[in-house]
């Protein structure tokens, strides 16, 4: 009969081993997560780190945040717009530790962010590069811009009908139509909302296919507006995704953005028209309205200074008519001492009718003088009185 | 007014004629007829944005 031990003997066995080879060590390792299981409210996440060789898993271990360490997880989200999930590649820092209950774990300990970001930022280059690429008659690289069919489609003169994409009962989706509702202008808006997921693994996929219901009647809007707001801000993702950010370059009607970040800007972003916030991308659709009825305002200004203008100037000209006729009137000239003078009650207008000892009668304003020509000679004095 | 009146019509329209109103050949006897046809058009613009213009309700009906 073989000589037995008792199994926590092996196992203290193989602790103290591993202890000696691994006390106050720590590794760098790169590694894919999967099986990552966050519980918040301890601040603990068990995971796998696995590596692969082509389909094939050819290491996994387990690995686990302890609350001391939990915060690392915050901060790679934070910082990467990232969720610390399935199926990304991480560097981490860990501690070899073996348990006679638990067995063999890695204790994580810092995250490399740094290579995540860089890892993203290679993703997103290989995306742009490829959208570039294979679509050059609708998406180009100009001085740094992507200038894409649709973000230089020309934006209706007036935008009304507007199809909102967001998830239900989000902020962004809140927010949005009440910087809408409330505009001090008092336009009026219909809004078609057309809601899904807005982040996760698959929300990329649910984005395009609301694009998809909105291209099927797309004479029916003005523009599309794609925003979310509040809630988790770190998933990124869906909006780097290369069949989505080439479905908004194509789309043909005009796309705003508000998909919440201030600092990062999303492949989707640069394809689109971005405006960062939900709230934003309303009081852009008022202010484009608020152009328009001003250009009209402006129009109605000139129409009524022109038609005032216009009036008065056809009252100064009959005034001025009015003024000729009267300061040629005769009533008018025989008040200033100018009289007429008639023969036979014909007014004389040319003296060389009138004959000496006939007799002329002349006109006063007040008065009328019947004399007779005594004498007549030419006048050598002119008017110069 | 034509009777498929749109923003972008409307516009033109008023542009043209306040750019007609604005000639010093214009004839005292059309400027009303002008006047009209533009307040008009201002009218349409500015019901439209406020909603008060069909078009915009039709298209919440077909919303729903």
């Amino acid at each position: 009969m073989p000589q037995a031990i008792k199994l926590s003997e092996l196992a203290y066995e193989i602790q103290e081993t591993m202890e000696a080879r691994f006390e106050g060590e720590t590794f760098w390792v790169t590694a894919e997560i999967s099986d990552v299981k966050k519980y918040t409210s301890t601040r603990r996440c068990y995971l796998k780190l696995v590596e692969r060789e082509g389909n094939n898993t050819n290491t996994e271990l387990r690995a686990v945040f302890w609350a001391n360490y939990y915060t690392e997880i915050e901060q790679f989200e934070r910082k990467t717009k990232q969720v610390f999930a399935d199926g990304i590649e991480i560097t981490c820092e860990v501690k070899v530790r073996f348990h006679p209950k638990y067995g063999l774990n890695l204790d994580v300990v810092k995250i490399d962010v740094a290579y995540t970001l860089g890892t993203i930022e290679l993703e997103r280059q290989k995306t742009l590069e490829k959208l570039v690429a294979e679509n050059p008659k609708h998406i180009k690289l100009v001085e740094g811009n992507y200038i894409t069919y649709n973000n230089k489609l020309p934006l209706p003169i007036v935008i009304q009908r507007i199809a909102l994409i967001t998830a239900p009962n989000s902020d962004g989706q809140r927010d949005f139509k009440q910087e809408l509702e409330k505009n001090k202008h008092g336009y009026a808006f219909s809004v078609t909302e057309f809601l899904t997921q807005i982040q996760g693994d698959t929300a990329h996929q649910l984005i395009g296919e609301q694009l998809q219901l909105i291209y099927n009647s797309k004479e029916n809007f003005d523009m599309v507006a794609i925003v979310r707001g509040g809630g988790s801000q770190t998933d990124f993702k869906p909006f780097e995704d290369y069949i989505l950010a080439k479905t908004v370059a194509t789309f043909p009607i005009p796309i705003y953005t508000g998909i919440g970040h201030d600092r990062n800007t999303s492949i989707v972003d640069m394809m689109a028209r971005e405006h960062k916030t939900p709230t934003k991308v309303a009081s852009k659709i008022i202010e484009h309205n608020f152009e328009f009825e001003n250009s009209i305002i402006e129009l109605k200004e000139r129409l009524s200074q022109q038609v005032d203008l216009l009036i008065d100037n056809a009252k100064e000209n009959i005034q001025s008519m009015k003024r000729l006729v009267k300061l040629a009137s005769p009533a008018n000239m025989m008040k200033k001492g100018f009289a007429i003078i008639t023969q036979n009650n014909q007014i004389i207008i040319d003296p060389k009718n009138i004959q000496p000892n006939t007799e002329i009668d002349i006109l006063l304003q007040d008065e009328i003088i019947y004399t007779n020509v005594t004498k007549k000679e030419k006048n050598a004095q002119g008017t110069n009185l | 007014m034509p009777k498929e009146l749109t923003y972008n019509k409307a516009f033109t329209e008023l542009e043209k004629l306040v750019e007609q109103i604005e000639d010093d050949t214009i004839q005292l006897d059309t400027l009303a007829a002008k006047v009209k046809e533009a307040n008009e058009l201002i009218a349409y613009c500015e019901e439209k944005l406020q909603g008060i213009e069909k078009e915009v309700k039709k298209a919440k009906e077909k919303k729903k």
